[in-house]
């Protein structure tokens, strides 16, 4: 079935231009579109074949919710939807509280992951937390020191006995001082369980692994399923899931550079100079996957991120695409402009 | 369903790969790995007939897309991850089922719609779930809510507790989500890096 739509466009829309048609069926089916609007999308539409082709695609894809949209019973099948969508986020919650027990022997670890709540109603509900484009400097009650870059949370557990911070988003770097009580200090993430012996260190947290980069004194990890454990010296990262730990590498010094609102970039993807800047921006951030592997130098101030693009584009072969402004692509230089 | 594929399937022995898939065929993968697969998929269901539907179906996506494999073990893996992919697939799509039998039950209206209208609504919401089911979940409901339930961006956001702002970007977003996938259907995948089996990274990416 594909294969005669194949033969009958020999172009694919290229990523840039999927992502305006996008951007054009948002805006045409929000309730607000204008006369004006209609009739710039349809300038666009005229423009070139490949808009027509992906509009074709949009078309395709309406289509699909058409036998829905006719039905007397529309409201019964939306319900259905989202029930369904419900239970089965259900589900996999309890999946992976179950996963946790049957691993880990921490008590306040199960309760916090035995929590039926979805990561962004933990961030909600979490002590301490950054919106989009928000670097914080906070100070704890013993003198411990914490940067909490954007779109990050945590949870402050001190007890008589230890120090306790569960990292629930994102990304904190950490300078723990000595306690007078000389209590433990343990950082919690999903994947496992560091214990700061005397240091300054940056965690994050990505989809399924802890990050942690140390620049002063040791970490202990201890994965949460399989409680490897390893100690990471000063100058040394590394990586771990739930259940296994990478290799460690040399801690690259210009990862404490977030917490002055800076990007140091020693030859690193766009890719994740971009997933960088999309904690600093309000919206869409897009990326062609054809400049995603461009090798990015310097020094950027991702904080803002307006001029931090104004800078990629003025070295590297790409252009910064903007629409709206919440609706930002970064496309190859030269691409079907306009 | 599951019979025509059945009936289909019978003749996987008899297919003949394409010349350039000369090391293991078809034909040994499937002597060598059905009957393991099915056992898998067999303690993982706990049904039979549901284990013997999905390892018939994972045979037919390998002969759909031929790949080679240069040991037992490299193909075991790469069969029990798609196995493992179509069984979510199931799952859901039964929650799915389940879901709209009990909402229509449920409803106040004494008249029920015909079977094959019912059956037509459930084919359609199976479709965009499956098309949905990798975007955030505030994404995908905003996304059902403004296209199949013809709501302005402006009461989604009411619905969900939003700005309306948001709402249009989260439509926006899975629209190119559904844009990307109807493209790769088209294009026919190229020989992807994506497809290279398990999930789990073992090796440390470049870290700034």
């Amino acid at each position: 079935m594909t294969t005669a739509s194949l033969k009958s466009t020999p172009s694919e829309p290229s990523h840039g231009v999927l992502e305006q048609a996008a951007e054009w069926f948002a805006v045409l089916d929000s309730g607000e579109a204008t006369a004006a609007d209609r009739s710039r999308w349809e300038s666009w539409l005229a423009e070139s074949a490949e808009h027509q082709e992906a509009w074709r695609y949009v078309e395709r894809i309406s289509h699909r919710f058409e036998p829905i949209k006719a039905s007397s019973e529309r409201q019964t099948a939306i319900t259905a939807y989202e029930r369904a969508n419900s239970v089965l986020a259900r589900r996999r919650q309890v999946l992976l509280g179950i996963a946790s027990i049957a691993g880990s022997g921490l008590l306040g670890w199960i309760t916090w992951r035995h929590t039926p709540l979805p990561g962004t109603a933990q961030a909600w509900m979490a002590d301490y937390r950054t919106g989009t484009g928000e670097v914080r400097e906070i100070a704890l009650s013993d003198g411990t020191r914490i940067w909490i870059n954007a779109v990050s949370a945590f949870n402050q557990d001190y007890r008589p006995d230890q120090r306790r911070l569960q990292l629930v988003k994102g990304e904190v770097l950490i300078d723990t001082a000595a306690d007078p009580l000389r209590r433990p200090f343990y950082v919690e993430t999903p994947q496992g369980r560091l214990q700061a012996l005397g240091t300054r260190f940056t965690v994050r947290l990505d989809e399924t692994e802890t990050f942690v980069a140390v620049f002063e004194g040791r970490i202990e990890v201890r994965t949460a399923t399989t409680g490897a454990t390893t100690i990471i010296p000063a100058g040394q990262q590394l990586r771990f899931t739930d259940a296994s730990l990478a290799a460690a590498e040399a801690a690259d010094p210009a990862r404490e550079a977030w917490t002055r609102g800076l990007l140091v970039a020693r030859n690193i993807p766009l890719s994740d100079v971009v997933k960088e800047l999309r904690r600093h921006h309000h919206g869409h951030l897009g990326l062609a996957p054809e400049v995603a592997d461009l090798r990015v130098f310097g020094g950027y101030p991702v904080g803002d991120p307006d001029r931090t693009l104004a800078m990629l584009e003025s070295v590297m072969p790409i252009r910064v695409h903007r629409t709206q402004p919440w609706w930002v692509s970064i496309e190859p230089r030269g691409e079907a402009a306009r | 369903m599951p019979h025509a594929r059945r009936v289909e399937s019978q003749g996987v022995d008899k297919i003949v790969s394409p010349p350039e898939y000369a090391s293991p065929t078809i034909e040994h993968l499937y002597d060598d790995h059905h009957d393991w697969l099915q056992g898998w998929l067999r303690r993982r269901l706990g049904n039979a007939a549901d284990a013997a539907d999905l390892a018939h179906d994972a045979f037919l996506r390998l002969i759909e897309k031929p790949r080679r494999f240069d040991s037992a073990p490299e193909a075991r893996v790469y069969l029990r991850t798609m196995a493992n992919g179509l069984c979510v697939d199931l799952w859901r799509r039964r929650s799915i089922e389940q879901a709209w039998l009990d909402t229509l039950a449920a409803r106040p209206e004494a008249v029920a719609p015909s079977a094959e209208h019912q059956v037509i609504v459930l084919e359609a919401l199976q479709e965009i779930d499956t098309m949905l089911r990798s975007l955030p979940p505030k994404a995908a409901r905003a996304f059902v809510l403004a296209v199949a339930g013809d709501m302005t961006h402006k009461e989604v956001a009411q619905e969900l507790g939003v700005s309306t702002r948001t709402v249009t970007t989260y439509v926006a977003q899975a629209m190119l989500h559904c844009l990307r996938l109807e493209a790769r259907q088209v294009v026919e995948e190229l020989p992807c890096s994506g497809e290279q089996t398990p999930s789990f990274p073992t090796t440390v990416p470049a870290v700034s």
